[in-house]
């Protein structure tokens, strides 16, 4: 794919990735690299960071570890990343699963949960708005939510809250961030093979499982198929597309 | 011996499905369906290789004729269909006092039951065999909001989604079916609605990034029918430019 300019090439375009590295975040970054895109990787694991530039192809990509939790100092540092270049987008994938019934969802649990899915994505958002930080001309911002956020699970409160405020979230910046040409939108994934599926899955009975994966009638997906939502809506073919969610979910939804 | 399989686009003669198949005249074989054998010619001369097209001339309603002429042409020419694109659509405005209920069928027959027909034949294995893979319907945002006067094509859009996703789950894991539903694109069916300067004035605002042009809607039946999308079926995908979340205008 690397090198042809198909309708999903993101060539030169600079765009950074929270939770780049592992599961969809991943995922992105690598897909997004093999469409010529500079990738600016953003995580909390440092090691893994330094995994994935092995995995990049083209050049002209840049990581940084930080921790999205804390709030304040995002737009400062997105700041410092755009020195080196605007920024033409970013990918919200970061993020953080739960699973715990009301009785233990202490305001300290789902304020965690919150902080990082949510109100990250809204710092993001503050950090991408400013002309020094932004190709001024334009630019496309993706959050990965769920399909939690439209369906209920027990225990899946604050993870379905969490969620469900990311769609809420993207609607109102694509009016306010349509004057200047950047898009935004939701790719919400259902449940696919990454590191927090196994951790969340591995709290479930066998035949909670079995029926998961029964009520996916593509089957379960992988991170690479969510990426190639975030790719369609970051390059050229998504133009007319804003305040959209692209439910990525192998029908998961539809039945 | 590997088949050549063709691709289906309905309503191809002008607007979304004529840009629909310009784009996709660069990777597929295409059969392109439309009422005037001349414009549907026009389509062909704009799309990549011409010759390796096919032209499909009917009207969609009454839909009882698709059955007899879709299955000629697929044995006649031995075809193998494995993407299916129904473009084809009809809007009149009326208030419902003055709808007639023959307009509301014809409506209700070109926009949603002739892509339920096709697809019905499509799946069949006398006639397609398990070729089917791709399925894309262009549907509109007038499935989820209302609007005055627009009550027969409201029905025929929504019935249109409630199909797509009830033959998503049928038919999964071998064909995907998806909808798109677009906004108000610059085509020759709102033509007439742009052509009045105060109309297009207020539809101009109620588009945050402005109306749209027909390859926007066409990049995203690409994508739906491409390799990119293979865990995506029985959604909707909104491309209308910001219009049904902006309530500011």
């Amino acid at each position: 794919m690397s090198g042809i300019a198909g309708p999903l090439s993101l060539r030169s375009r600079r765009i950074l990735v929270t939770g780049a590295a592992s599961g969809i975040g991943r995922a992105t970054c690598e897909l997004l690299s093999r469409l010529d895109a500079r990738v600016v990787a953003v995580d909390i694991d440092g090691s893994g960071l330094q995994a994935l530039e092995q995995q990049l192809g083209g050049e002209g990509h840049a990581s940084l570890c930080a921790d999205l939790e804390d709030l304040d100092r995002i737009p400062g540092w997105m700041a410092d990343i755009a020195a080196a270049g605007p920024l033409f987008g970013f990918v919200h994938a970061a993020g953080v699963s739960c699973v715990q019934p009301v009785r233990l969802l202490t305001p300290a649990v789902y304020r965690k949960v919150l902080t990082l899915n949510t109100e990250a994505a809204l710092a993001l958002a503050r950090g991408f708005q400013k002309k020094s930080v932004r190709d001024p001309a334009g630019g496309s911002i993706v959050f990965i939510s769920s399909v939690m956020a439209d369906v209920g699970s027990i225990g899946a409160a604050a993870y379905s809250m969490s969620k469900a405020a990311l769609h809420g979230l993207s609607r109102s910046l694509a009016l306010e961030f349509a004057p200047a040409g950047v898009r935004v939108n939701c790719v919400a994934p259902g449940f696919i093979d990454t590191p927090m599926f196994g951790r969340m899955s591995a709290l479930w009975e066998p035949a909670q499982f079995a029926r998961v994966r029964e009520d996916h009638p593509l089957g379960l997906g992988t991170a690479l198929d969510v990426a190639h939502g975030v790719a369609f809506l970051l390059a050229d073919t998504g133009r007319w597309v804003t305040g959209s969610v692209l439910t990525v979910d192998g029908g998961y939804t539809a039945h | 011996m590997e088949v050549t399989t063709f691709t289906l686009i309905t309503g191809a003669s002008s607007g979304v499905g004529r840009e629909v198949a310009r784009s996709l005249s660069r990777s597929r074989r295409l059969i392109l369906h439309g009422r005037d054998p001349a414009r549907l010619g026009e389509t062909r001369d704009l799309c990549e290789r011409p010759n390796e097209h096919l032209l499909w001339s009917l009207e969609l309603c009454p839909v009882e004729a698709i059955d007899a002429s879709l299955v000629a042409l697929i044995h006649d020419q031995r075809l193998a269909i494995d993407g299916f694109v129904h473009c084809a659509g009809t809007l009149k405005v009326e208030p419902l006092r003055l709808l007639e209920r023959a307009t509301a069928q014809e409506i209700m027959d070109v926009n949603f039951m002739s892509a339920l027909e096709i697809l019905r034949l499509l799946v069949r294995r006398k006639t397609n065999g398990k070729h089917l893979r791709g399925v894309v319907f262009i549907s509109s945002t007038a499935s989820e909001f209302g609007a005055r006067g627009f009550g027969a094509y409201c029905a025929s859009k929504g019935a249109l989604d409630a199909f797509m996703r009830a033959a998503a789950v049928e038919l999964a894991p071998q064909v995907r079916v998806n909808s798109v539903l677009p906004g108000a694109t610059r085509t020759a069916m709102t033509e007439t609605m742009l052509s009045d300067a105060a109309l297009r004035q207020r539809m101009e605002a109620d588009y945050p990034l402005g109306l749209g042009e027909p390859g926007d809607i066409a990049a995203a039946v690409e994508f739906l029918l491409s390799d990119g999308a293979r865990w995506i079926t029985g959604q909707q995908l909104v491309v209308d430019g910001g219009r049904t979340v902006n309530i500011t205008a």
